[in-house]
Order: C-alpha cells, then structure tokens, then sequence
C-alpha cells in the first residue's frame, strides 16, 4: 500500500517537473506575448503596421472605385473593356510584365556587394514601399532573386557588374529617409562591406518590364 | 534475522528518501527559475508597454478587417470580369490576360507540388554567456529560406500563409518579424511550389548552406522539410496600386 502511495508521488513529482521544465523551455528566448516586447520595438512595430493599414485602406478605396465603375459601365449597358483594360494594366505593372515610369531613388552601387547584401538592399527598399524595382536593367519581380554567379552576381540570370544602379519607382522622400537612416542598410553596407552606395531622389525613373517568362511550369491557378 | 531486515528496509526507504528528495531540489530549483523569469518579464511590463502593446493589437485587428474586405472586394472584381467575358471575344482575350498575369504576380491561389520547410526557435536552454536570440529564428533565416527557395526554382511561395510577391519584404523588427502586412509568429511554415528536385536543389543552395543550415545545426533550430504532391498555396492580399508610377504601355488586345 505504502509502496504504491509512494509510487504514485512519484509520478506526480516528476509530472510536476515535466511541466515546468517544458514552460520553462519555451519561456527562455522568445517573448511569445505582445506585452512582453520592448517598448521600443512595440513604437516600431506601431509604425509599420499603421504604415501598411494606410497603403490598404487607399488599395481598398481604388477597389471600390473599379467596382463602381464596373457597375455604372453595366447600368449604362456599356462594354467593361476599358475597365478591364485598366484592371490588366495594373496587374501587369505589379507582377512587373509592363514597364513602369515615376519617382522614386536611385541608388548607385559601386563595391564588392555579395548576393546577400543586394537582396537585403531589395528588401528594404521593398519595405519602405517601392513599387517596382529594377538592378541595371533587370526588373525585380517576385521571384527575382541576386546569386552569386561564376564571375559576378547574377539577377535572373543576368551578369551584374560591380558598379550598378538600382532604380526604385515609390515616395522619394519615404525611400531616401529609409535607406540613410542612421544604423540604416547603406551605413551597414558602408561599414561592414567596402561598398559605397550613393542615394538620389528623381522624378523621371523608367523601371523596364521582365523579360523573364513568369507563367508558372508546375503550378495551376485554383478554379 | 531481525538484525538483517531493518537495516535492509532502513535502505530502502532511505533509497525512496534520496529519490524524492533530489525530485523535489529539481523541481524546486525548476519552479524557482520560472518563477524568476515571470516575475521579470511581468515587472518588465510597464504600463506604458501595455498602452502600446494594446494599440499594436487594434492595429492587427484592423488590419486583419481591411484584408478581408480587400479579398472580398478583388473577388467581386473577378466575379464581374468573368460574366462579361461572354459580352466580346475581346474581351474574352482580356480576361484570359488577366488571369495569367495575377497568376504570374502572385495574386491568384495557385496549387502544384512542392516542399514544405518549417523552422522553430530552438528549444536547448541558453547557455550562461550566449546571446538568447541566436537561439530563435532572425529574419535572416527566413530570407535566406527564401533566396534559396527561388534560387532552386520555386513558382510560388507563402511564408504562414503570406503569399510573397514583387512588393514583399521580410522585415524584423525587434524578435518581431513582418511579411507583407502581418506580424507572424514562430513557428514558420515554408510553402513552395515548385518543379522535381526542388528540395535537394534548396538543401544544396549556397542562401541555406550559407548562414541559416549552420545556424540550425550550431544553436539546434528546430528545422524539418518535406515534399507535397499538392500544396495549395493563398492569392496575396494587399494593395498592387501604384502612387508614384505608372504603366509605360498596355498590353492591350
């Protein structure tokens, strides 16, 4: 009796420590819960999300403003070409299969970038809203992406140089503030690689289209 | 005999004793560390960190409102493209283009086999001295994944469901790490539709072997892959406007 009493403490005992052991594991390195963030990644975390609700509610106001015009071209029994021109020109200078022309940041590049560094320069630049981006005359498109080739990078499939541009269509002010923030990609770049990028704000950059045939081998669209 | 039977039970019971004892110093000690590092990080939480921490939630929550209405609106943008396809053979063509090109972009739900990569914080304890976030997954991880994942050939990828298109960024802020719009959460699920080998070309890419494959095996990041005959992978949900471009030409039909 006494034996099995024992035995079944036991099991408890080492339940008990099971159970703390597994929270005190997940406990160690990640805070899980919001609360549990620094203040100052909470302000930056506010940022960015208030940032990106903006860019959506002004996407969901375009939405509606297509879908408005669908309905008045059906009122007025109208064709929905033009509509769908529209719709088809906005598509294909996302997926970058069109060229597109605004403002935006240039930056010129000159240096022993490796391919990790020019994707992270194409992931800010993303990340502070460019719209569409090209390395020389390389467009960037979803599955673009920098490697290091037998004698130098290599952007879908294309030789880059050593010295190369990098031109961003987006806010020029919001791409410059971005990329020469102190601590910033370009101070990392600078101090860390010997590279100089050097950032200027135009009005006339022209991103030309792919020339990558992006239609999917393998994957299918879901009907 | 009685002088050989009680020291026998004296042992064993001083066996069971030790036993017990050292269970309880283990827990003990267990418990102690929990209740430290809770009682931390609870102290650590000020109530201006729950001002903020409250208006990041609202944020999420909002965000997670526009999103649905921005799906449902792009569907009903679909749903009238498709019933005046039959209006004009023209248009019929027009249609055609765009739904090649919101596949192209990412912006349709695009299924075919592939792999599946999932990586985790490690669950070994840090040892004295160690950096604590070489322990969890960086942002770095998830963009060399990425890299690697295109470089081998990958059409279509979702880091927990966020389809990655040509505006996608990776971006850490803090431990924190945003894709698209969305803070997510470790774990993180790698989706990837791509052609045969897809996976030994990923594990053999120089973005994994480079820096993340070490890290996984130095500080015992959880890491497993596996292939799929049919993954299906989300449409992206965000804003494809442009404000500071436009369209050089069309191609119209």
């Amino acid at each position: 009796m006494s034996a099995r009493v024992a035995q079944l403490s036991l099991f408890m005992v080492t339940l008990l420590i099971g159970v703390l052991l597994v929270g005190q594991l997940r406990s160690q390195a990640r805070p899980l819960e919001i609360t549990s963030l620094p203040a100052q990644d909470l302000s930056e975390l506010i940022d960015t999300l208030g940032a990106r609700n903006r860019e959506l509610r002004t996407g969901l106001a375009d939405l509606h403003e297509t879908l408005r015009e669908y309905r008045v071209a059906g009122s007025q029994g109208q064709s929905a070409l033009e509509v769908s021109r529209e719709d088809l020109r906005r598509i294909t200078a996302f997926a970058g299969l069109a060229a597109v022309e605004g403002q935006g940041l240039v930056l010129d590049v000159s240096g022993s970038l490796d391919a990790i560094a020019l994707n992270d320069l194409v992931n800010e630049l993303r990340n502070a809203g460019a719209e569409a981006i090209a390395v020389d005359d390389v467009r960037v498109t979803n599955r673009s992406v920098a490697v290091q080739g037998p004698r130098s990078l290599v952007v879908d499939g294309v030789e880059i140089g050593e010295e190369f541009t990098i031109s961003a269509i987006g806010s020029p002010e919001g791409l410059l503030s971005a990329m020469e923030r102190p601590g910033g990609i370009i101070a990392q770049l600078e101090q860390f690689i010997d590279a100089t990028i050097v950032a200027t704000q135009s009005n006339e950059i022209v991103v030309p289209a792919t020339t990558v045939d992006l239609a999917p081998a393998v994957a299918e669209a879901v009907r | 005999m009685s002088q050989r039977r009680v020291p026998r039970r004296l042992s064993r019971r001083a066996s069971w004793g030790v036993s017990i004892a050292g269970a309880l110093a283990v827990m003990g000690f267990v418990a102690a560390a929990q209740w430290n590092s809770s009682a931390s990080r609870e102290s650590f939480t000020s109530s201006a960190q729950q001002v903020l921490a409250a208006q990041v939630l609202q944020l999420e929550a909002e965000q997670r409102d526009l999103r649905e209405q921005i799906a449902e609106a792009e569907e009903q943008v679909r749903q009238f493209q498709e019933q005046s396809t039959s209006s004009s053979a023209t248009l019929a063509v027009l249609n055609a283009q765009l739904e090649q090109a919101r596949v192209a972009g990412g912006l349709s739900a695009v299924h075919g086999p592939g792999v599946i990569v999932e990586i985790a914080d490690s669950n070994r304890v840090v040892p004295p001295g160690e950096n604590p976030s070489s322990f969890i997954v960086l942002v770095d991880d998830l963009r060399d994944i990425v890299a690697a994942l295109w470089a081998s050939g990958a059409e279509a990828i979702t880091i927990n469901g966020e389809r990655l298109v040509a505006s996608s960024s990776i971006y850490g802020v803090g431990a924190s790490i945003l894709v698209n719009t969305s803070f997510l959460p470790a774990p993180y699920r790698i989706e990837a539709i791509g052609g045969d080998g897809l996976l030994d070309r990923f594990q053999a890419d120089p973005a994994f072997t480079g820096r993340v494959a070490q890290r996984i095996e130095f500080y015992g990041l959880e890491f497993a892959v596996a292939q799929a005959d049919d993954l299906q992978l989300p449409a992206f949900v965000g804003t494809t406007r442009f404000r500071w471009g436009v369209p050089v030409e069309s191609p119209a039909p």
